[in-house]
């Protein structure tokens, strides 16, 4: 582990990536200090203005402060991110370590459920849940999270397997030691990387489905600000007002950038066979 | 003199049509006769012909060559049966196809349509005179008898028209001769011509019911346009009715509904040409204005925004809960914020549908008065304040934004608000079964303020989800819908109107304006604020 | 070969079934019903309960899924409840449509993302890897529904240029239809483009880093041959995948595009459905997709051991 973060230390790709997540998260965090306004305040004066020394960032349609508003978008949009992504993550790795252990029926069961799963368009699965949970945060969550099951279902199964024909696996399962506490022991290096790889894309795209859904008519509760929902509200004013569409969307953007970057920088660093 | 003119402008056009082979490019960019070419001939080769016909009649302007109004709707229209429709998308076609027996004029008074004349006998008994000579699509002239099998039609339970309930005190409808035709009720029911000039009192043919099973996907009346061909999500294609009984109508070869959901599309299809009309929301209308080849219609639809309250539920069963929730919120500052300025104050019968609503700008209820909105909150025993929910219909930009601000202007006297974002279908479920405190919401008040009053707010209207049930005002609402003396009738629903506004069981938040934006090549349109547009004389110039 | 083809196959069954249950279920759970929404303001309990009867909501549950899926069987998908409009035809002919754009978008996203990618893999770590890395995440960062209403914008604003209105198949108008999909076709294209050049690159950096390619560099044998003659071919796996997952994810991430461009395809029909609630549309839809993904899938199996002959089925 030690030797990731030194190694990490050194890419400064990497670490680009690590500190634009790491100041989103500080963002969202710090949110109720560093924001000027409350995000939800509207100054009837004030509406639509243009970025000022007054509002930084510009006012929106209610005359709501822009800049207040990214600032608690972020916390909107990292949570949506990293629950969704939790709940995608955690119910993939216990399926597929299911799956992958027992084969057979249960194998076959819950990788079926799997494929029906993936048969849907990502975007249409959010959907119909969203639609049955009813639009909002919590549910947008939950949503998102069920359509990156199957995904990390599929990786954590096909690691046992491969984990479980290696050699010690074998030859310690004929001395007498049983198979899943050695595949615990040894799935974890192995599936690490892909692992992690697969999260950070899996937060990109939880950002990117929760402003999807929002243009669709499904996100957040308003007033509160995501990001999604304030770059799909902003679509009207994009002639009039571009500042108020420009800003979210640029947060996005980096957002899901460092990530990529994060993620690219791990897997070259995680992969055994990219060391060079 | 000015016939000369004419005469000789016609000639010009007609020569310059006929040496240009064909003449379409000339005028239209080269979309448009890709559109009326490839999709569809009949159009094609009808707009050929009548071209001829146009330039070379009396009715010669300067007008274009090619005369397919290009229109973007903003929805795709769910059926055409005119006697089930309810969605503006299908409305818009079903009026231009089907035509009822009266129909509203532009001052929203009562106009003859298939019926040339009509008497009221006595306080229940109606007879309509028809037109003779006018002929459905399919060919066959119209008589009494398709007037009253499209009656029987409506009332019947089985064809779940939204008509029916229109028309429930016409007890008899008899066929007086080939052209004239008596309608008995059952009571003085002061309505009943409103109704007919309605939509969906439109007169079909049998033979094409029969032969469909419904109209759902077939549309054969009597109206200015002969349906050709609808694609859903696409497009539907209206061709020139060739017979139309009014000479010289229409003067359009036909019309073509480009389904066009996205608003930004709309906006860059018309600024690029590639259609004639559409509509626009408020915010986008500055960016409009000062485009010179773009042209800007507004009018106020019958419409109005509302906050719906739950009156069953504590604490809004209270009266002066209602109040102040009603003196709390600055309608202004909503016409201001969420529809760009350009709405005007509302009761329940908006000040579009002419002599019937009230000037609400003075009325107590509409001053905007934190501190009486708080005292009446004290005396309610709620000075503390209390939670709520509003639903809101996510579907709508400004139906939300009406929830936003009033939870924002509800904070002022204490009144804690969450707001449900609801999808359209659930919200339609939130609204029959009242599952919220308060909904925001918008109504089509009807051409008839019985419409707007009994059907919305008295005990047993079928769409006062509200659990309102005030005695006096029912007795209003009832008086009005018997009175036949139109003076009587008018004073009996102000004060109906007034009561309303005190009880306030909903808060008329703003009568809108609708926005339509043509290119400068269209001439002689005219929006109506109850059937959206009138095609009849409309044509396209060069 | 064969048997797993047809082991695969018989696989489906269990899966279309899981996915019309589903449906079935989401849709009977789903707030809401038709008969409302069609009536709106004039539903009156009558009205209401006609309409649902005659659309044959008032049967039991597993009544009407039996009369939907054995109208499946032979071929009939039902009508729309909200048009009356059969369905079958009407899904074929905007599938056609989606599937056109997915390929376009899908050919657009492989010419931007592949010569970038290898590009990006050789400048490993330079300033121009970095650049590439940024162009093409620009392009899955933007909501596609963003990217595609700055495009109508610039597009009208400052070329004063708006795709034709009014879809006509590539049969009838081949001209036509192309420069109707081009501008909705870059806007997928490019948000399919940053994942499929993470992976070009990072599987030809894989493979750079292999024994027998470090063995061709030892032998002198040029950068360029050593490129296209062992790296691409064996970096072409992994690419694969993506591709196969990215024409199944564009079958139905064209809702949005679709929407704002107005064209009549396979995912407006799914969202006016299920807006609408109108069961048989929604159901028809969903299966359809459903078997189209199960089968690109398959495809993009069968082809891996054609390109790989160390993966073998059996």
């Amino acid at each position: 582990m030690k030797e990731i973060t030194d190694r990490l230390r050194k890419d400064k790709i990497g670490m680009a990536g690590l500190i634009g997540v790491l100041f989103i998260i500080l963002l969202a965090f710090l949110a109720p200090v560093i924001a000027p306004y409350n995000p939800t305040e509207m100054f009837n004066q004030h509406r639509l203005e243009r970025p000022s020394t007054q509002f930084w960032l510009g006012t929106d349609e209610f005359g709501r402060d822009i800049l207040s508003r990214i600032i608690y978008g972020a916390q909107v949009s990292i949570m949506v991110g990293l629950i969704a992504v939790g709940i995608g993550a955690t119910f993939g790795f216990i399926f597929g370590l299911l799956a992958g252990f027992f084969k057979g029926w249960v194998d076959n069961t819950i990788m079926r459920i799997m494929d029906v799963l993936f048969a849907f368009p990502d975007l249409l699965l959010a959907l119909a849940i969203v639609a049955v949970l009813g639009p909002n945060l919590r549910n947008t969550m939950i949503a998102i999270g069920i359509v990156t099951i199957p995904v990390f279902t599929r990786l954590v199964r096909a690691s046992v397997i491969a984990v479980k024909e290696m050699d010690f696996v074998l030859s310690a399962e004929s001395i007498g030691i049983k198979t899943p506490r050695i595949i615990l022991r040894h799935i974890t290096p192995y599936i690490l990387a892909p692992f992690l790889v697969q999260i950070t894309l899996a937060l990109s795209i939880a950002i990117l489905a929760e402003a999807a859904l929002s243009f669709l008519g499904l996100g957040i509760q308003p007033p509160h600000p995501s990001w999604g929902s304030m770059l799909s509200d902003a679509r009207g004013y994009m002639e009039l007002a571009p500042w108020i569409a420009i800003f979210p969307a640029l947060f996005i953007i980096l957002t899901i950038f460092c990530f990529n970057l994060l993620g690219d920088s791990l897997r070259d660093l995680l992969d055994p066979k990219l060391k060079s | 003199m000015k016939f000369k003119v004419l005469f000789i402008l016609a000639l010009f056009i007609c020569m310059l049509f006929l040496a240009g082979c064909g003449g379409n490019n000339a005028v239209s960019t080269n979309g448009e006769d890709d559109i009326s070419n490839s999709d569809n001939n009949a159009v094609g080769n009808d707009s050929e012909e009548s071209n001829n016909e146009n330039n070379n009649g009396t009715t010669g302007e300067n007008m274009a060559a090619e005369q397919t109004l290009l229109i973007a709707a903003d929805q795709d229209p769910s059926g055409l049966d005119p006697h089930k429709v309810t969605a503006h998308s299908s409305i818009r076609i079903t009026g231009k196809v089907y035509e009822g027996l009266l129909q509203f004029d532009d001052d929203m008074e009562l106009a003859p349509q298939l019926a040339e004349s009509w008497e009221q006998v006595d306080d229940t008994t109606y007879i309509f005179k028809l037109r003779e000579g006018v002929k459905f699509h399919n060919g066959r002239e119209m008589t009494a008898e398709d007037v009253k099998y499209s009656f029987d039609r409506i009332k019947d339970p089985e064809t779940a028209s939204i008509g029916a309930s229109y028309f429930t005190s016409v007890e008899d409808i008899e066929i007086l001769g080939d052209y004239e035709i008596q309608f008995h009720l059952s009571d003085a029911y002061a309505p009943f011509l409103s109704y007919i000039a309605h939509s969906s009192a439109a007169i079909v043919p049998q033979e094409v019911v029969e032969e469909h099973g419904d109209l759902n996907q077939e549309a054969v009346g009597t109206g200015p346009f002969v349906f050709e061909e609808m694609v859903p999500d696409t497009h539907v294609i209206l061709s020139k009715n060739e017979d139309y009984y009014i000479e010289g109508q229409p003067k359009l070869d036909g019309l073509k509904y480009l389904t066009m959901i996205d608003e930004s599309s709309r906006i860059a299809a018309v600024r690029t040409g590639q259609i004639h009309l559409t509509t626009v929301s408020p915010e986008s209308v500055s960016l409009l204005e000062a485009n010179v080849e773009l042209e800007i219609i507004n009018y106020y639809t019958l419409d109005y925004n509302y906050l719906g309250i739950n009156t069953e539920r504590e604490p809004f069963n209270d009266e002066r809960v209602r109040q102040a929730i009603s003196l709390a919120v600055d309608r202004n500052e909503l016409i201001n914020t969420v529809m760009g300025g350009d709405a005007q104050l509302t009761g329940p019968v908006p000040p579009s549908l002419g002599n019937w609503s009230i000037d609400v700008s003075q009325h107590e209820m509409y001053e905007h008065n934190i501190e009486k909105a708080k005292e009446l909150l004290e005396e309610a025993g709620f000075g503390d304040g209390f939670e709520a929910e509003i639903g809101v219909p996510g579907t709508y930009r400004d139906r939300v934004a009406d929830g936003q601000m009033i939870q924002q202007m509800l904070a002022q006297i204490g009144i804690d608000v969450t707001i449900v974002q609801l999808e359209w279908g659930d919200y339609i479920d939130a609204w029959n079964e009242g599952r919220y405190d308060m909904l925001t919401g918008r109504n089509g008040a009807g051409t008839d303020p019985d419409r707007s009053l009994n059907f919305f707010f008295h005990t047993e209207g079928s769409a006062n989800v509200w659990g309102f049930s005030d005695e006096e005002f029912d007795e209003l609402a009832e008086k009005g819908r018997f009175e036949v003396d139109q003076g009587t009738r008018e004073q009996t629903y102000f004060d109906a109107q007034d009561r309303l506004l005190t009880q306030a069981p909903n808060l008329f938040l703003y009568n809108p304006q609708n926005y339509i934006v043509i290119s400068k090549n269209v001439s002689d349109y005219m929006p109506l604020p109850h059937s959206s547009e009138r095609f009849h004389d409309t044509y396209l110039s060069e | 070969m064969y048997t797993y083809i047809l082991r695969r196959l018989f696989l489906f069954i269990p899966v279309l079934f899981g996915v019309t249950v589903f449906v079935f279920l989401v849709m009977n759970i789903i707030p809401g019903d038709i008969a409302s929404i069609i009536l709106g303001t004039e539903a009156t309990p009558e009205l209401k309960e006609q309409l649902r009867q005659e659309f044959g909501l008032n049967l039991p549950l597993y009544q009407q899924y039996w009369n939907w899926i054995s109208g499946v069987f032979v071929g009939d998908f039902g009508n729309s409840l909200r048009t009356g409009a059969p369905i079958l035809p009407e899904m074929l002919n905007r599938f056609s449509l989606t599937f056109e754009l997915t390929i376009f978008a899908a050919i657009i996203s492989w010419m931007i993302a592949i010569p970038m990618g290898i590009l990006a893999a050789v400048k490993r770590n330079t300033k121009g890897d970095i650049g590439i890395r940024f162009v093409s995440l620009l392009g899955v960062s933007i909501p596609n529904f963003a990217l595609a209403t700055l495009l109508i914008l610039i597009l009208s604003l400052f070329f004063n240029y708006y795709p034709p209105v009014g879809y006509v198949g590539f049969l009838e108008d081949p001209r036509r239809n192309l420069e109707i999909l081009l501008i909705p076709a870059i806007v997928l294209g490019t948000s399919m483009a940053g994942s499929l050049m993470r992976m070009t690159r990072s599987s030809i950096l894989e493979i750079l880093g292999q024994d027998f390619i470090r063995t061709a560099q030892a032998k002198g044998i040029s950068q360029k041959m050593v490129l296209f003659k062992h790296a691409l071919r064996n970096a072409i796996i992994p690419v694969l995948t993506i591709i196969g997952m990215q024409i199944g994810y564009l079958l139905g991430g064209t809702i949005i595009v679709e929407q704002i461009f107005s064209l009549p395809g396979l995912g407006q029909m799914v969202l006016t459905g299920i807006n609408q609630r109108d069961f048989p549309v929604v159901q028809g839809t969903i299966l359809f997709i459903a078997t189209i993904f199960v089968t690109v899938n398959l495809i993009v199996d069968i082809l891996y051991s054609y390109l790989d002959p160390r993966i073998s089925y059996d």
